[in-house]
């Protein structure tokens, strides 16, 4: 998606670009009912909260004036940064440039899903060159094995590994993490908060398990669980393994 | 042009200098023209295990500084025709090394040799970067120990993303295991890992096993590479390894705890 326009001496060229973006869908106007929910979710998932820009989007709002400024207040203390307001009235098109914001046309409504648990937000995945193809989903599948000191992540969806993850090495996932093999380093699924997302594995011997940051320690796994073949997921806060066979 | 070969293991006193030295000779005594490199420049052995400390003038930093030619630098083994070696500088660090100084060095020697075998240092920085980054190939040498799979799995990540083969997305290094120290019986009692465990662990292709041997010590002391000494489990061992290098097929020996016959114990031989 980028316009080729490589010339010499040009202090910049554009580039069209689709970035991941995490759009917050406000069903309230009010800035203390946004602080409430914001708090709880900052306390449970912290790893979401790192100045990820949002988009908020107005659209399910039916009010012409809005407290723009307040709201992007409590965004921004809650680590969240507001980028640019998506539908509203003309005014609020004026209060969001005079914010400094950008303003999107309402979205025509077949491409829009709930994101609530899996928003997806752009982390730089910081990737070994190895085979590494991207699946339909955003997910990844990273075949051979995942080498200590090594990291292999999948920012917007899940991780498939076809192979094993050995020890010192670190697999993360925006979605869950499927090892076909050895899953000895650390696996860290649901790093936006999703706290539907799931860890699997042919033989347990993780490091460190971590589900929506809820985790687990190799000291805390049950040792009869290790060496089969597992499943791990959130069940009210707490990170429940059980065996598949 | 030459087979490059880095000797490698993240890890320090597993035996890199001494596999470097045995399988260098061994690959010499089969007919190939081989030059071995220590690139361990501070911490300089292989002109030891190779037995021509004494016969050292000039090393790899003075050739890549330009304050010696590579013929001056090399140096010719007494006992093989075919075997060279460039020794490390012990007065200078790993920061005298050069990416391009390296590169000149492996293209000349290149043209001349078969073989090309670089010693290197422990660790994952500079040194041993520089050491693997032109390789063809590459021996990872490993104890049954885990800190010593832990980093060999390691080096085996940055063969895979910090050589030059990775980085021109070309045929990758190609990685052999070569396991060293092994003691049958140590393994059978379970305090040592076994040769399946690490197979599994660094999903590699096994290329030797060397036996854990009262020769390799002597041999170093002696500074003659185990290789010599034919009669020795190590010795076989390490020519066994050579053998695969080259594309035949060898059985494995030695991995498996040999019983004592009645007459060893009775006349207290055995294994050497």
């Amino acid at each position: 998606m980028s316009l080729k326009v490589d010339r010499a001496g040009m202090a910049f060229t554009f580039k069209g670009g689709m970035l991941p973006m995490t759009v917050m869908e406000l069903a309230s106007a009010d800035p203390e009912q946004i602080r409430e929910q914001l708090s709880g979710k900052l306390s449970q998932s912290p790893a979401f909260f790192q100045h990820t820009p949002v988009v908020l989007s107005v659209e399910k709002l039916d009010e012409p004036h809005l407290a723009l400024e307040r709201i992007c207040a409590v965004c921004r203390t809650h680590k969240l940064l507001p980028v640019a307001v998506r539908g509203g009235a003309d005014p609020v098109k004026q209060s969001a440039w005079a914010l400094g914001l950008g303003w999107f046309p309402p979205s025509d409504g077949a491409r829009t899903r709930s994101l609530e648990e899996v928003p997806p937000v752009e982390v730089p995945a910081t990737s070994a060159p190895e085979a590494a193809a991207s699946v339909a989903s955003g997910g990844r599948i990273y075949r051979g094995t995942v080498r200590s000191g090594q990291q292999v992540s999948a920012p917007d969806g899940d991780l498939v590994v076809i192979g094993a993850v050995n020890a010192g090495a670190e697999v993360l996932a925006a979605g869950s993490i499927h090892v076909y093999g050895a899953l000895r380093g650390r696996a860290l699924a649901g790093i936006h908060g999703d706290t539907d997302a799931g860890i699997f594995c042919r033989e347990l011997r993780a490091e460190l398990l971590s589900v929506a940051g809820n985790y687990k320690r190799l000291e805390d796994i049950d040792p009869h669980l290790l060496g089969s073949s597992v499943q791990v997921a959130l069940r009210d806060a707490q990170l429940g393994i059980t065996t598949l066979d | 042009m030459a087979k490059i070969i880095v000797v490698t293991s993240g890890k320090g006193g597993v035996g890199k200098t001494t596999s470097a030295a045995a399988i260098a000779t061994g690959l010499a005594l089969r007919g190939n023209k081989t030059v071995v490199i220590d690139f361990d420049v501070g911490l300089r052995n292989l002109d030891l295990i190779m037995g021509c400390e004494r016969r050292v003038v000039y090393d790899l930093v003075n050739v890549i500084q330009g304050e010696a030619g590579l013929n001056q630098a090399l140096i010719r083994d007494k006992r093989v025709d075919n075997l060279h070696i460039l020794p490390a500088s012990q007065t200078r660090d790993k920061d005298a090394l050069t990416s391009e100084g390296v590169e000149k060095i492996l293209d000349t020697l290149g043209k001349d040799f078969d073989y090309i075998l670089c010693d290197s240092p422990a660790g994952i920085e500079r040194g041993a970067q520089l050491a693997m980054y032109y390789a063809d190939e590459a021996i990872v040498v490993t104890n049954p120990e885990v800190s010593s799979v832990r980093d060999s799995d390691r080096i085996l990540g940055l063969l895979a993303s910090k050589t030059r083969r990775a980085e021109r997305g070309e045929d990758p290094v190609k990685e052999h295991l070569l396991i060293t120290r092994y003691n049958a019986s140590r393994v059978d009692h379970g305090d040592m890992l076994n040769l399946e465990d690490i197979r599994e662990i660094l999903a590699i292709d096994l290329i030797g096993l060397i036996p854990e041997s009262e020769a390799v010590l002597r041999a170093s002391n002696q500074g003659v590479p185990v290789t010599h000494d034919d009669d020795s489990d190590a010795g076989q061992a390490y020519m066994d390894t050579v053998s695969r290098l080259l594309g035949e097929e060898v059985p494995l020996r030695f991995h498996e705890l040999q019983k004592k016959s009645l007459l060893s114990r009775m006349f207290g031989g055995g294994r050497r």
